[in-house]
């Protein structure tokens, strides 16, 4: 097993809201290995951006609150450094990449500004032209053709996937031990998608860098990782490596995302099945059931998910593979 | 396209504007306005007198004429004599912008720096005390008279605790320095509700976008995030804003130049109102025009210095 590098202990999320407080991240638990990527998958509001923003100290208070956990990156807590300690760890230590390539560029500076800032930030000691070269350098490494020439223009003169580019050599300029890729290719076409996952594994296998993959796309799992996290209403419903994952679904949950992955398999090619997915609508934070978070929507359903026993707790179905489901599928 | 090539093909452009809004001046004043001859002759002027004078003033000619005459002093700037006092018009408008330009330039450039400084803190502060207590002065500031304020801070800072003059204008440094103080601060408290609250929705629109989490996310610190990557963001509302208040600036502040006995442009342009002096009231019109053309053109080349997706074509 690699060198464990970041671990997410029992981690609670709350957002105020006008309508009352709601727990977007409810006791989550993660490891990141160096040199290995760990995806979270769920569906919008299962709370897996907002636990990657956690780990970026990026919460904004006072609406949103780490109100319990601990966020262990190399055995120091994170929760418990001061802003300007946080400062010296985003963007250095531990950077991120967003979905939306087209606007998370700052649109008045030019692409080798914005990649020159983190150099300031966190690399100081470099020279003036140092940075330059460097951010040159780092355009290069991202697969940006004529970087020298991208190097002066402006965000608006470069196309998504470019752009996104852009934001991966930013994330990388200071070699961090965590890169946290929010839904990177879900804004960019599918060729161009497939060009960014294999930038970001080649990336990884030159600098040994940790990765959070977050997605809703278990294709996209399949290509990328190595462990996945299934997350549900805010909790871990599935843990396990890749390969068992997807061959041995067992959260009802997981197998439903699993099902509505359009196949293409000729057997069935006389009868094409139709494409299932999952009933129903996810629960709103405001009024989820008591018990299982999945009840309303799981065709396992049985009468200890209703509440009697609680919520289901994760735990090991075998080493290396956790569920947390009463009936969970054999 | 370089710069200069667009600035000329702008101003190029003002000409057209320029004849335009000649041929509406000279609609509303040769048209549809009553004829100056009866203003200035009264109830009992015989025909023939009123002929005389309609000849005197140019009114008989043909009206393309009469149209060309405020085209050439829309750029010759010679705007003709005054009906009232018979002096040229071009001189009392030099003789009136310095009390005009005294009273209103230091008060517009100390009023926007020092709301465009509070709007950042509360910008910064948003959502806390400071933020809110700001926004409850903005509207409150907002909600009072122009003449509540006038008539309060003559009476309490010239009249009971004589800290300055009540009223009237010495031209020269420094004498003009104490007749400025009270319309200053006028100045500054009735512009200032409207602006803070202005530039700090424009900075707080700017504040939650994805750029700034990205920056955030590179380690840079708030303060920074506020002064360079969300201002210089912010800076075309808040040029425009700026910008745009310059011709009114030259055209002199009405209210303030009436209530503290300021002999201005404000007061210039009221007194021709009053007494019907139409040659002063086309050439200032002309005038504000013009200032508004040029000033906008200003505005559109600030742009393309400060965002580099306005193209310059």
């Amino acid at each position: 097993m690699s060198e464990l590098i970041l671990e997410v202990k029992d981690l609670v999320v709350d957002f105020r809201t006008d309508r009352g407080k709601i727990t977007a991240v409810n006791g989550v638990n993660l490891e990141v290995y160096k040199g290995k990527t760990l995806g979270i998958v769920g569906e919008s509001g299962s709370g897996k951006s907002v636990t990657a923003l956690s780990v970026m100290g990026l919460i904004q208070k006072p609406t949103g609150n780490v109100s319990g956990g601990e966020i262990l990156y190399r055995g120091e807590n994170l929760l418990d450094k001061s802003v300007d300690d946080m400062r010296h760890i985003r963007g250095n230590k531990i950077a991120m990449i967003f979905q939306e390539p087209m606007t998370s560029l700052n649109p008045v500076f030019t692409v080798g500004n914005q990649i020159i800032e983190v150099l300031e930030l966190h690399q100081s000691h470099l020279s003036k032209a140092e940075m330059a070269d460097k951010a040159v350098d780092m355009l290069r490494l991202v697969g940006i053709p004529s970087p020298e020439q991208r190097f002066q223009e402006y965000p608006h003169q470069l196309s998504g996937g470019m752009r996104q580019r852009v934001m991966i050599a930013i994330a990388l300029a200071c070699e961090p031990d965590i890169l946290i890729a929010d839904e990177p290719t879900t804004a960019l076409d599918v060729t161009i998608q497939a060009q960014i996952l294999d930038l970001m594994n080649k990336l990884q296998k030159e600098l040994g860098m940790g990765i959070i993959f977050i997605t809703h796309d278990l294709g996209v799992v399949a290509e990328t990782c190595d462990d996945v996290a299934v997350m549900y209403c805010g909790r871990i419903v599935e843990r396990a490596d890749v390969q068992t994952l997807f061959k041995d679904p067992k959260h009802p949950y997981t197998i439903g995302l699993m099902d509505s992955i359009p196949s293409f398999d000729s057997t069935q090619d006389e009868h094409k099945a139709r494409l299932r997915t999952i009933e129903g609508m996810v629960p709103s934070l405001f009024e989820l059931p008591s018990g299982c978070s999945f009840q309303d929507r799981c065709p396992r359903v049985i009468d200890e998910c209703r509440g009697a026993k609680g919520v289901p707790v994760l735990s090991n179905y075998k080493a290396d593979h956790k569920v947390s489901c009463f009936n969970p599928s054999h | 396209m370089n710069l200069w090539a667009y600035v000329l093909r702008r101003l190029l452009y003002v000409i057209p504007v320029i004849l335009g809004v000649c041929f509406i001046i000279f609609i509303l004043f040769n048209v549809f306005s009553p004829d100056p001859a009866l203003l200035l002759l009264g109830k009992h002027a015989t025909a023939s007198q009123i002929v005389e004078l309609r000849r005197e003033l140019g009114l008989d000619r043909p009206w393309i004429l009469q149209y060309l005459d405020i085209v050439k002093s829309a750029f010759t700037f010679d705007f003709g004599r005054s009906w009232s006092t018979k002096q040229e018009i071009f001189y009392m408008i030099k003789q009136g912008a310095v009390p005009s330009l005294t009273i209103s330039l230091p008060s517009f450039v100390i009023a926007s720096t020092v709301a465009l400084s509070i709007s950042l803190l509360v910008a910064y502060f948003r959502g806390k005390f400071i933020d809110k207590a700001g926004v409850f002065l903005c509207v409150a500031l907002m909600s009072i008279s122009s003449l509540a304020y006038i008539l309060f801070f003559q009476w309490l800072l010239a009249y009971k605790w004589g800290m300055f003059p009540i009223a009237g204008f010495e031209s020269g440094f420094p004498d003009f320095i104490e007749y400025i103080m009270l319309p200053l601060i006028i100045w500054l408290i009735l512009s200032l509700g409207g602006d803070v609250r202005f530039y700090r929705t424009v900075i707080l629109d700017e504040i939650y976008q994805d750029y700034v989490r990205t920056a955030r996310a590179k380690g840079v610190g708030e303060r920074v995030i506020l002064f360079k990557h969300v201002l210089k963001n912010a800076m075309i509302p808040i040029i425009t804003q700026i910008v745009i208040q310059i011709p009114f600036l030259i055209l002199g502040a009405l209210l303030l130049e009436a209530f503290f006995s300021i002999p201005g442009l404000g007061g210039m342009t009221l007194s021709a109102i009053n007494s019907s002096d139409f040659p002063v009231i086309k050439a200032m019109t002309i005038l504000s025009a013009i200032a508004y053309i040029v000033f906008s053109v200003i505005t559109d080349v600030l742009y393309t210095v400060v965002d580099p997706r306005v193209r310059l074509s």
